[in-house]
């Protein structure tokens, strides 16, 4: 029996406040996420923008109070678009931030390249790069991507190609993970159409001039330039064709033909560029926070995409009750997709989790519903044309 | 095939021609202080800038702003030179020999290309020059700002030939260049001479990077890429030696663009590396050994 004594007593006193303090401690931990962006290299156009957009998010989950009380801890680290640089951050994300998941990665050999170091330490990769080869590594589901993949991308692209009535197209494509096979995607869905593809050409983007590439697409007398690249090295290859007197359609990602290309290069060179992208969500509730964190009313699809994968983790922390990258894992798609209440932002999902309700998230860039694989199932594509140095919108399908 | 052949040989022909003007700088710098100061990729970019804001802000005229170029080049070079090389030249006795600054010139590079995304970003930028339509001639095509860089390069190729072969000055760096003692007891000032040496190679890789841009676009990166091609040509080339440089530009500029009769293009990067290999393994000193002259 116990019989309260002076020297109980005084234990007692002493010891309440050190369990009250790690108890309190425990509900404090915060929850540790790292963005992997490029904020230097062939992507440095895209991810400050992205590092803002993620830390928007996380802001306005931790003013709210933040995951089950438990504040997000955002740790950024450049890529430099670079798989070595972007391995060794990712290593320091992992070992030294104690993250449980790396947000962002931008350029597919930086994702191929840090993946491993992921789904071994169990570590939730999200990422924006389109290589089919991504999902296909063997990541025991620890990838997710909100961007399509080149194979959705191609497919689009050379259906779009064929309907406007290009009947021989050939790609100029930069080395990355994905030349080659969004070449023979392309050539399969041109066939499918009565269109041909009559080549393509790998360059290395490292280099300072392309002309002999240019003169190597250019024999094969197409009317159509699928441009495969990245911003300063598409930006080379269209003052090549202007000079070379290229008169035909040209084609290419709206990540390269961005607003600072056009700046940069006559209207003469650009004009009747059309480009491609997966087209954002312009009517969700989580576009217009991504709107005004940037303060742009045309946010860029990769920051609209990290706002998404911030808000996914938050979710489903709080639904698993645990940060852990494993737990993450786990409960991704049971807040993603399914039968839940619909919901536009990671504020009213986490009250609605709070509530005992079942959530599904459809974020900036989309529904946010992924495959087993960690693909997206679909999206909506926004084809732009130059016109005069501008941008004008064609269509969005 | 040949008419294709011949217009490989052409392109290479104007990309060794920009490559040899930041390779002169290159071998200059090597054959007065004796180690490999990389940070003329660095220079490269700021001289592609410095050209880009004469340019488009000044509103001034390709070759003035090249003159701009050029001197941001040497004067960022002399600047850097002082703060972070000077105490680490083999000639000063420093304690890591030629290697020590050669990596702290490769750190050097790092920083150029950062302080210049600081201040102006990681968007591409292009002069402010109309773009021409190529000239046709015999299934040939060629334009006219790739000839106009190919000329400009020449001139400043014969203005620095002018300069070592028949100013005392230039005279007094070949002598350096050659034995150092025997220049120090003619009471040749090396540090005077060290320092011009420093400018003319940084100016040339100012110079370099703003005929690269002038025929592209630029970027903070645009010194880095070409900064390979540069060593590869100087080595080909015989480090050390200016009319080798020039020799070495035109063999690694022709030999990228001709590789690609026989290799796809993601390959023409190695083709430099080949060319080290290949002219080391017969000629150890480089195509003209290491003469500076």
């Amino acid at each position: 029996m116990f019989r309260p004594t002076r020297r109980a007593a005084l234990l007692g006193s002493l010891a309440t406040p050190f369990l009250a303090r790690t108890a309190l401690a425990q509900a404090k931990e915060p929850i540790r996420l790292g963005t992997l962006t490029p904020l230097t290299g062939a992507g440095g156009s895209y991810g400050p923008a992205m590092v803002k957009a993620a830390r928007a998010v996380a802001d306005a989950i931790n003013a709210a109070g933040g995951v089950n009380g438990r504040r997000i801890e955002l740790q950024s680290e450049d890529d430099e678009t670079n798989p070595d640089a972007g391995v060794r951050a990712a290593r320091k994300l992992i070992d030294v931030g104690k993250v449980s998941a790396i947000l962002g990665t931008w350029a597919s050999a930086v994702t191929t390249a840090v993946a491993p170091l992921c789904w071994e330490s169990r570590t939730m990769l999200f990422t924006v790069s389109g290589a089919d080869s991504i999902t296909k590594l063997p990541h025991n589901g620890y990838i997710i991507r909100t961007q399509p993949n080149t194979e959705l991308q191609s497919m689009r692209a050379a259906s779009y190609l064929a309907e406007g009535g290009a009947k021989r197209v050939f790609a100029l494509s930069a080395q990355t993970p994905f030349a080659v096979d969004s070449y023979n995607r392309l050539a399969a869905v041109l066939k499918e159409r009565g269109s041909e593809a009559v080549g393509d050409v790998v360059y290395d983007a490292s280099k300072t001039s392309f002309r002999s590439e240019v003169d190597q697409a250019l024999r094969a007398k197409p009317d159509a330039l699928f441009l495969n690249g990245y911003t300063p090295d598409v930006t080379v290859i269209l003052r090549e064709l202007y000079r070379a007197g290229y008169e035909g359609k040209k084609f290419t990602f709206g990540y390269a033909a961005n607003a600072k290309m056009l700046e940069s290069l006559p209207p003469e060179v650009t004009e009747g560029l059309i480009s491609f992208s997966p087209s954002p969500d312009p009517g969700s509730p989580a576009y217009a926070a991504v709107k005004q964190a940037l303060g742009t009313d045309t946010p860029d699809t990769y920051s609209c995409q990290i706002h998404d994968h911030v808000s996914l983790v938050a979710l489903a922390v709080a639904k698993a009750g645990d940060a852990s990258g494993a737990a993450i894992h786990d409960a991704v798609r049971t807040i993603s997709q399914g039968g839940g209440a619909k919901i536009g932002s990671a504020l009213d999902g986490l009250k609605a989790l709070a509530a005992g309700q079942d959530v599904n998230y459809e974020g900036a860039s989309g529904p946010c519903d992924f495959t087993e694989r960690g693909d997206i199932e679909g999206c909506k594509f926004r084809f732009e044309q130059v016109r005069a140095g501008k941008i004008t919108l064609l269509s969005v399908s | 095939m040949l008419a294709d052949a011949l217009q490989l040989l052409l392109n290479g022909l104007m990309a060794g021609a920009v490559l040899a003007v930041p390779a002169i700088g290159f071998t200059a710098i090597y054959a007065v202080l004796r180690f490999p100061n990389f940070a003329v990729g660095g220079m490269a970019t700021v001289g592609a800038y410095a050209g880009w804001v004469a340019n488009t802000r000044l509103g001034w005229p390709a070759p003035a702003a090249l003159a701009v170029a050029f001197a941001a080049g040497a004067a960022a070079g002399l600047a850097s030179d002082r703060v972070a090389l000077r105490a680490l030249r083999p000639s000063r006795g420093g304690a890591g020999g030629a290697l020590a600054a050669a990596i702290a010139s490769v750190a050097l590079n790092i920083v150029i290309e950062n302080a210049v995304r600081f201040v102006w970003g990681n968007d591409p930028r292009g002069y402010d020059l109309p773009v021409y339509r190529d000239w046709r001639m015999m299934g040939l095509r060629a334009g006219p700002q790739q000839l106009e860089n190919a000329a400009l390069a020449a001139a400043a190729m014969a203005a620095v030939f002018l300069f070592l072969g028949f100013t005392r000055t230039g005279r007094m760096m070949r002598a350096v260049a050659d034995n150092p003692q025997l220049a120090s007891l003619k009471g040749i000032d090396a540090g005077r001479v060290a320092a011009l040496a420093t400018g003319l190679g940084m100016g040339l890789a100012g110079f370099g990077g703003m005929l690269i841009g002038l025929d592209t676009s630029i970027d903070p990166l645009t010194g880095f890429r070409v900064m390979l091609s540069v060593f590869a040509a100087a080595v080909v080339g015989g480090l050390g030696s200016v009319p080798g440089a020039v020799l070495g530009a035109f063999v690694v500029g022709v030999g990228e663009e001709l590789s690609l009769l026989a290799l796809p293009p993601s390959y023409r990067t190695a083709v430099g590396f080949a060319a080290i290999l290949l002219v080391l393994s017969f000629r150890p000193r480089g195509l003209l050994g290491e003469r500076a002259y």
